[in-house]
């Protein structure tokens, strides 16, 4: 990488979130002056042209649609051919998300520009956590490797699952089920759809705009770093014969009923019942 | 002429017609997704997930928005804390879009300098966090559910959301001077409308849309009118609106001053919640139809859903860009048309994006 690279930002097909998301970066002004960001969808940039660069940055899904005057894979293929590393943003530009099709993956098979997926990295989420994007730029103008998993996913980040780190852990560990929404207590694995202990991410690991998690707040975990995001019954746990169908990644159906079964069995009671409650207040202004 | 428009959540192609003075414009927009049909089948509740996917800068809205369509559907109620807490989260991201989009979209248009966008990225990080104490993250959480809210906030939550407002309120001086550096460069008499405005509380039998291929246009009974941070205003700022009318001055006003407005008002939501009621009350599911109104940070949102057997039949979404960004008949101009006419093109960037468009929102 040259000392300030030069930097493409194109959004496809999608929603825009990834951009905002990584407005949330906290040290973005400083990466932001160590790259030349020749365009942007949303940031104020030059016209936008076709023109190599060091990093592209892939924001959304591709389809076969209009583009400024042109098509959007002519657009993304033209620059892709022209990058030294290109970034797959989000679930969409990974996967193809809900809106289309993704760079070197889709969901079931592989995505049109597979045979360069040398020069690809991949950032699923819908959206990004804005430290992921940061992290990959940084790695990439300090020319340090970065390790990739099969799916072109930095090992860094997608090692880890989205459960690591979640404060309702305790509730699964002692397979305490949060009945219904709206409780502080509670794992919401078995019944409201958490995909929290299968899919990869740091979420609850480094937080959501520092201080939060959807399973924190008592939002199911719902895959969206995962190839197959956005599932269907996004709110119900997938279960075969009344057990999950997808269990925490590393341990086999059998170990982890053996253990869910003996958590059970073990009370603890501390978890059983309401942390603390409320009392009716008269702040009626 | 043809004009490429960009950095408006996607990008719009103006036809004008006139050399230096735009006689008439037609608006294009390029991006289509689908979305309403892609929620057929679903299971009512994924449309929670999947509809604040429609837009990244006011997904959250969206959001809001189903949740209401399937409790009008259910008849389900909800506790005063639920409503209270999605009225907090849902001005937190009008708060956050102005704020943006003033230094980030409309401030280049007369003056370039990235130190704009480093003091907008400094509330609006703020701003995402609120939101996030709250409802888990942002953008894209789905923490609003039929029948009240997931999560089950502690004064520890409100008591850093509350010094994250603090924090706001004292940037206003800034902005402020900030608005008017920017009314240093351009007239503040351009732009003017066709002064009729829509607000939420209208009649939902009265709105027509028209197909126009990829998206729809919109009427309120037979005419077009303007929607978003204005009309919500105008009886707030009836100085500035009776000297400027709807020009972009009152427009880009109202913008500003709505920022401070709902800061406020966060605070007096704030006072009011009542942490010892429930987050949520499990609604009665039923095959019906329903619809919400709500206020979105640029205007009026409409979603309809028809759910039958937990899954969703139809679902149809009117954003606010529909209505003022349509693109009318010389009798019967939308508002960002009439905006434009008779206006010297080299204010035409600013004019158009006074309206603060959505492209990605229309293209749902």
């Amino acid at each position: 990488m040259p000392l300030k690279p030069k930097v493409i930002w194109i959004d496809a097909i999608g929603c825009n979130g990834c951009s905002h998301s990584f407005f949330n970066l906290p040290y973005l002004s400083t990466l932001l002056e160590k790259i030349e960001l020749l365009y942007h969808p949303l940031l104020d940039s030059n016209e936008f042209k076709i023109q190599e660069c060091d990093i592209l940055i892939v924001e959304g899904a591709i389809k076969n649609t209009k583009k400024f005057d042109s098509n959007l894979i002519d657009i993304i293929e033209s620059l892709f051919i022209n990058a030294k590393k290109v970034i797959g943003l989000g679930s969409c530009a990974s996967f193809g998300g809900m809106f289309g099709e993704g760079l070197i993956f889709n969901k079931e098979n592989y995505g049109k520009f597979y045979t360069c997926k040398n020069k690809v990295i991949n950032l699923p989420g819908c959206p990004i956590h804005p430290e992921w994007l940061g992290y990959t730029l940084e790695m990439l103008i300090e020319n340090k490797p970065i390790i990739l998993d099969d799916e072109n996913r930095p090992k860094e980040i997608y090692s880890f699952v989205s459960h690591s780190g979640c404060v309702r852990n305790e509730y699964f560990d002692w397979k305490v089920d949060a009945e219904d929404f709206g409780t502080k207590e509670g794992c919401l694995f078995y019944l409201q759809g958490c995909q929290g202990p299968f899919t990869h991410s740091t979420c609850n690991k480094i937080l959501w705009n520092d201080v939060n998690s959807k399973p924190r707040a008592g939002t199911p975990c719902f895959g969206c770093t995962e190839r197959n995001f956005p599932k269907i019954n996004l709110f119900k746990t997938d279960t075969m014969m009344g057990i999950p169908s997808k269990i925490p990644l590393g341990v086999t159906k059998r170990a982890y009923l053996t253990l869910a079964g003996i958590a059970k069995s073990l009370t603890n009671e501390r978890l059983e019942k309401r942390l603390f409650e409320y009392e009716k207040t008269n702040n009626k202004n | 002429m043809k004009k490429l428009i960009t950095k408006i959540e996607g990008e719009a192609t103006l036809n004008i017609i006139g050399d230096e003075i735009i006689e008439w414009v037609d608006i294009e927009f390029h991006q289509f997704r689908g979305i309403e049909n892609y929620l057929i089948d679903k299971h009512y509740m994924d449309a929670l997930v999947i509809n604040p996917r429609i837009c990244g800068i006011c997904g959250h809205s969206h959001l809001i928005a189903t949740a209401q369509a399937i409790e009008n559907a259910f008849g389900a109620i909800i506790t005063n804390k639920a409503k209270l807490i999605r009225e907090l989260t849902l001005n937190f991201e009008i708060i956050e879009n102005h704020i943006k989009w003033f230094y980030i979209t409309l401030f280049p248009t007369q003056i370039k300098d990235k130190k704009y966008l480093f003091k907008a990225l400094q509330a609006s990080q703020k701003i995402s966090q609120a939101i996030a104490l709250i409802a888990g993250q942002y953008p894209h959480n789905s923490y609003a559910i039929p029948g009240g809210i997931t999560s089950d906030i502690t004064y520890l939550e409100l008591t850093k959301v509350k010094n994250i407002i603090y924090q706001l309120l004292e940037f206003k001086q800034e902005l402020w001077s900030d608005f008017e550096l920017f009314f240093t460069k351009i007239p503040k008499n351009i732009g003017k409308s066709n002064n009729r405005f829509l607000t939420k509380n209208l009649d939902i039998s009265k709105i027509k849309e028209i197909s126009n291929n990829p998206y729809q246009k919109v009427t309120y009974n037979g005419l077009y009118y303007e929607t978003g941070p204005l009309s919500r205003m105008k009886e707030y700022i009836k100085e500035i609106y009776q000297k400027y009318q709807d020009s972009i001055y009152s427009r880009i006003y109202a913008r500003v001053y709505e920022i401070f407005y709902l800061l406020n008002k966060n605070l007096e939501i704030i006072s009011k919640i009542d942490l010892s009621e429930n987050s949520y009350i499990k609604p009665n599911i039923t095959s019906n139809k329903g619809y919400s109104i709500i206020e979105a940070p640029r205007g009026v949102l409409i979603h309809e859903i028809e759910i039958l057997n937990e899954k969703i039949k139809y679902y149809n979404i009117i954003v606010p860009t529909q209505f003022n960004l349509s693109t009318g008949s010389k009798d019967n101009p939308s508002a960002a048309q009439q905006a434009l006419l008779n206006e010297n093109k080299k204010y035409l960037d600013t004019i158009f994006k006074c309206f603060d468009i959505c492209a990605v929102c229309i293209g749902h």
